[in-house]
């Protein structure tokens, strides 16, 4: 009767809570999300997206987004924050091909000579392992090829103006800095960056060397967590449905019965195990 | 611009709506049929969509609140808590004893304001042998279930429901919610037992809600 009761009572659940149902898509099937940072210091600006002004007064250092667009290609254009209309651009238009299901953050920003300039990245969406991040770092500053320190040994080398790099690895904070190339003395940095279980945390390294601008922005993008691969939350036999019927099924939680119990689960399983850990047993309940 | 108005058009509402999947929002989409970027310019500025901005500042990581002891009485159940993440495998991490539950570090906690707080114990033990989660199957729904967590805060909350499902069927994605109402749910093994490979073939799980 109380399997049958369980039995019942699993089923309505299952279907209420959906336990048995397949996870949701984190973006639309048919359309992308697009992230705008900016990324050139000291300068805000206008951005037209297909001539039509989407950002006013858009600050250096802001994230604007994200914007669910349907998979096409957009126009964007980077005016000064005084301009009225997208006819001088003082970056772009360039044209943005967006992929369905797919994360992208377009950065307006300096060329590594210091001209402005955009770049569109891929945002990585893949799920991560249990129990782990990922970090992306994204070179768009005016400097030369840096490399990434993290505890200040260097996990990202050789990284240039307008690239990207990535690793997944354990949640946790992580002291990050960025040095040029074949040194390990940060030209930014170090700092604390939480690495979050399942988040795509992205730091941009932007602003200018030579003028002493130099700064990193943060973008994070959640919900790539997977969950364990299982619980495995029983080794014994002792609870089980199926359990050697001799007249103790009924009476768990009696201390006298433990021993007895324990035992003849040891002979099931071979009795390899210990007896020592029977009488643990007995001192625990 | 070399592109339809029509296009433009389109993009605009989309970018007004904010990210809705249903253009048709019922928030006003002040003039997105006359296009203001292929008129004469004016003085003044068009009007500009709704979308969100933030900041870029390293911030720090939410602190979570471990929950640190869950009783239910009507089941026997009062044992302590410690915060467990996965192993090698890819497993949940349990604490040996039976008598201590393991939080799953990476997801909710009681404080959270989304999805599942996870607290799991082996079901018996060949060192610890039967522990007080093997009495999670007979609770009725309504039974008070108590957490107190590292700050001492309290958090009080009723069983919903019990639930057996095995574990080749079981979307374990959708028991470490993250995103839905704020719950918990306690998980052990049960049902048959393979005594060859030493595992139960399903997962019982009481699901709990804040209690009203």
């Amino acid at each position: 009767m109380r399997t049958r009761l369980i039995a019942g009572t699993a089923a309505g659940c299952i279907a209420a809570l959906g336990l048995i149902a397949a996870p949701a898509q984190a973006i639309s099937p048919t359309t992308a999300d697009l992230y705008v940072l900016h990324a050139v210091p000291a300068t805000p600006v206008d951005v037209y997206v297909n001539g039509a002004l989407t950002l006013d007064d858009f600050q250096p250092g802001d994230l604007a987004g994200p914007l669910d667009l349907p998979a096409g290609t957009y126009s964007v254009a980077i005016t000064a924050a005084t301009a009225t209309d997208a006819s001088a651009p003082v970056i772009g238009p360039i044209d943005l091909a967006l992929a369905a299901g797919t994360s992208y953050t377009a950065v307006a920003h300096l060329s590594a000579a210091g001209a402005p300039t955009a770049t569109l990245f891929t945002n990585d969406l893949a799920r991560t392992a249990p129990g782990q991040g990922r970090l992306t770092v994204r070179h768009v500053a005016a400097a030369p090829s840096v490399d990434v320190l993290a505890g200040g040994a260097p996990v990202i080398t050789a990284l240039t103006n307008p690239n990207e790099a990535k690793l997944d690895l354990a949640a946790g904070t992580v002291s990050a800095a960025v040095a040029a190339t074949g040194t390990t003395t940060p030209v930014l940095g170090p700092t604390d960056v939480a690495v979050q279980e399942g988040v795509n945390t992205i730091l941009y390294a932007w602003g200018s060397l030579d003028d002493d601008t130099l700064a990193i922005a943060v973008q994070t993008i959640g919900g790539l967590h997977t969950p364990p691969t299982g619980v495995p939350a029983g080794e014994a036999g002792l609870a089980a449905d199926n359990a050697p019927p001799a007249g103790f099924s009924g009476a768990w939680g009696g201390t006298a019965l433990w021993g007895g119990t324990a035992l003849l689960i040891l002979a099931v399983l071979g009795g390899s195990i210990a007896l020592a850990r029977v009488r643990s047993a007995e001192e625990d309940h | 611009m070399p592109r339809p108005r029509v296009l433009a058009g389109v993009a605009l509402a989309l970018l007004l709506t904010g990210c809705s999947l249903n253009p048709a929002s019922e928030r006003p989409v002040p003039s997105a049929s006359a296009p203001a970027e292929t008129t004469a310019p004016t003085a003044t500025k068009p009007p500009v969509p709704d979308v969100p901005i933030q900041g870029t500042e390293n911030v720090p990581a939410r602190l979570a609140v471990p929950p640190v002891r869950v009783s239910v009485p009507d089941a026997g159940i009062d044992v302590g808590i410690e915060p467990v993440g996965v192993l090698e495998n890819g497993e949940m991490e349990l604490p040996a004893d039976t008598s201590i539950a393991g939080w799953y570090e990476y997801g909710p906690d009681p404080s959270s304001e989304t999805g599942a707080t996870i607290l799991a114990a082996h079901v018996d033990s060949l060192v610890y042998g039967l522990g007080p989660f093997s009495r999670l199957r007979d609770l009725a729904a309504g039974a008070p279930v108590r957490v107190t967590s590292a700050d001492g805060a309290v958090h009080d909350y009723a069983i919903q429901s019990i639930a057996r499902v095995a574990k080749e069927e079981i979307v374990l994605d959708t028991v470490f919610d993250r995103t839905g109402p704020a719950h918990i749910v306690l998980m052990t093994c049960g049902g048959q037992f393979n005594y060859e490979t030493g595992h139960y073939l399903d997962n019982i799980l009481a699901i709990a809600v804040p209690a009203p």
